[in-house]
């Protein structure tokens, strides 16, 4: 795959790493920062992340059981965060030829709408349910924003194994 | 999500996801609790024992003041003998420890580290040394989640200390003061009014305190007053909590099949009142 950001060829995907780097953004979930607005919410980041990049390996199946898992420790109801990560992960997959080829800071614009529409999906769904908007619930506007900001550091991150070189030669670096 | 919100029957399911993720939940808190453990550890004899003897006049007084309540206690018990009312139910406690909170935009909970197996029920109110904390709204079998004041649509029966009158309190969502709604303008009430659960409910034993009350806005073309409380007990710090399990003989449970042993009693006197019974049972 190319890099659109340098212009070099990637290493290729070591599959392990996908699945131990969801896990590592599930358990910053559950680290007790307690109920903020601020607080992001680096499953979905990630796995919007590996939906762009490898989405071969986390499809909307994976989004929808990591989304379980989320609901569960959320305490909301069953299913809405399992079928908001499906649809993005959905919606990821869709534009994914699109976005992969912007610059990180026209990539974080445009992942944000995605983010916007998980963080409030929780929040749409009490108002279908309930008959009453939650309006105090849009702050959660922030917590999308702040997801968007940490899309470029998650992208240098989680690129990083694959932007090594093949073969390393100390007398002729490139 | 229609299946939960409607029929409530992905419960097992849930159960199962959470037994899953509790043990990573556990592995989470384990750096705060090592750093917690640590700072204990290297606390000085000195702090310890200042500590120690202020936790020692504490409990002396607590002693005095226990000896004092089983006094009035009993003797309350014997004055309501006396007018023939209905005794007061005393109250279990488990303490349970606060694991941390969920985020969710829409509710405001915590979880904590006791549940069925240790005798917690659905509905059992959590309180701390200061007031109420809130009230378990789903069980597992070794953690609960726990509804806080705060939280959106939660209300308490309330009974203003200083007059007796009787309100609800509701919470309003995060980061929000609670709320007394459905008073009238005129209503006897000031800022710093103490309010307590009244018990009517059956489900928060009576004299807890809830919430103190912090501004008044009086509308008199609505002819209602909007009233804005805190919590008393600081809800999202403490660590520490009760659960009281509290059953009281009289409650607000929905009347169950024992109402139908009762002999019925001659339908002239019961004209004016419609009695609830099972399907199907003849009068």
């Amino acid at each position: 795959m190319i890099d659109y950001q340098s212009g070099y060829i990637l290493r290729p995907i070591y599959a392990p790493f996908i699945y131990l780097s969801l896990l590592g953004a599930l358990i910053l979930n559950l680290i007790p920062l307690g109920n903020h607005a601020w607080v992001p919410d680096f499953l979905i980041i990630c796995i919007v992340f590996w939906n762009v990049h490898q989405h071969r390996y986390v499809g909307v199946i994976t989004a929808f059981l990591f989304g379980l898992l989320s609901d569960v420790h959320s305490s909301s109801l069953l299913g809405v965060n399992a079928f908001s990560y499906a649809m993005v992960a959905y919606i990821a997959i869709a534009w994914h030829r699109r976005i992969i080829v912007l610059s990180m800071i026209a990539q974080a614009v445009h992942v944000l709408p995605i983010f916007i529409l998980v963080s409030l999906f929780p929040v749409l769904v009490d108002w279908v349910l309930t008959g009453s908007i939650h309006w105090w619930g849009f702050s959660a506007l922030i917590q999308a924003l702040i997801e968007s900001l940490l899309w470029p550091i998650v992208s240098k991150v989680l690129l990083a194994p694959q932007r090594r070189p093949l073969d390393v030669d100390p007398n002729r670096p490139l | 999500m229609t299946l939960d919100y409607q029929f409530k029957s992905l419960h097992i399911v849930r159960s199962q996801i959470n037994w899953v993720l509790r043990p990573l939940e556990y592995l989470t808190l384990a750096p705060l609790d090592l750093t917690e453990n640590l700072g204990d550890y290297l606390k000085t004899k000195s702090a310890l024992e200042q500590e120690n003897q202020a936790f020692k006049t504490r409990q002396l007084e607590l002693a005095l003041l226990a000896n004092q309540s089983e006094l009035l206690l009993a003797e309350n018990q014997n004055l309501r003998n006396l007018l023939e009312l209905q005794k007061r139910t005393a109250f279990k406690t488990i303490p349970v420890e606060i694991l941390f909170n969920p985020p969710n935009p829409i509710s405001q909970r915590v979880v904590i580290n006791r549940g069925e197996k240790q005798g917690l029920k659905l509905g059992s109110p959590i309180a701390n040394e200061s007031g109420i904390l809130g009230q378990v709204v789903r069980l597992y079998d070794h953690s609960a989640e726990v509804s806080l004041l705060e939280d959106r649509e939660f209300a308490v029966p309330v009974q203003v200390a200083r007059n007796g009158l009787r309100a609800v309190v509701f919470g309003v969502g995060r980061g929000n003061l609670l709320e007394l709604r459905y008073l009238p303008v005129a209503s006897d009430l000031e800022v710093g009014d103490i309010l307590l659960t009244s018990g009517l409910d059956g489900i928060y034993p009576p004299g807890f305190a809830v919430a103190v009350i912090t501004a008044i806005k009086r509308n008199s073309d609505q002819n209602s007053a909007n009233v804005f409380c805190t919590p008393i007990a600081e809800v999202n710090r403490h660590l520490q909590a009760l659960a009281l399990i509290y059953e009281p003989q009289w409650d607000a449970k929905p009347a169950s099949n024992n109402n139908l042993n009762i002999p019925a009693a001659p339908s002239g006197t019961q004209s004016g009142r419609r009695q609830t019974r099972s399907k199907g049972s003849q009068p």
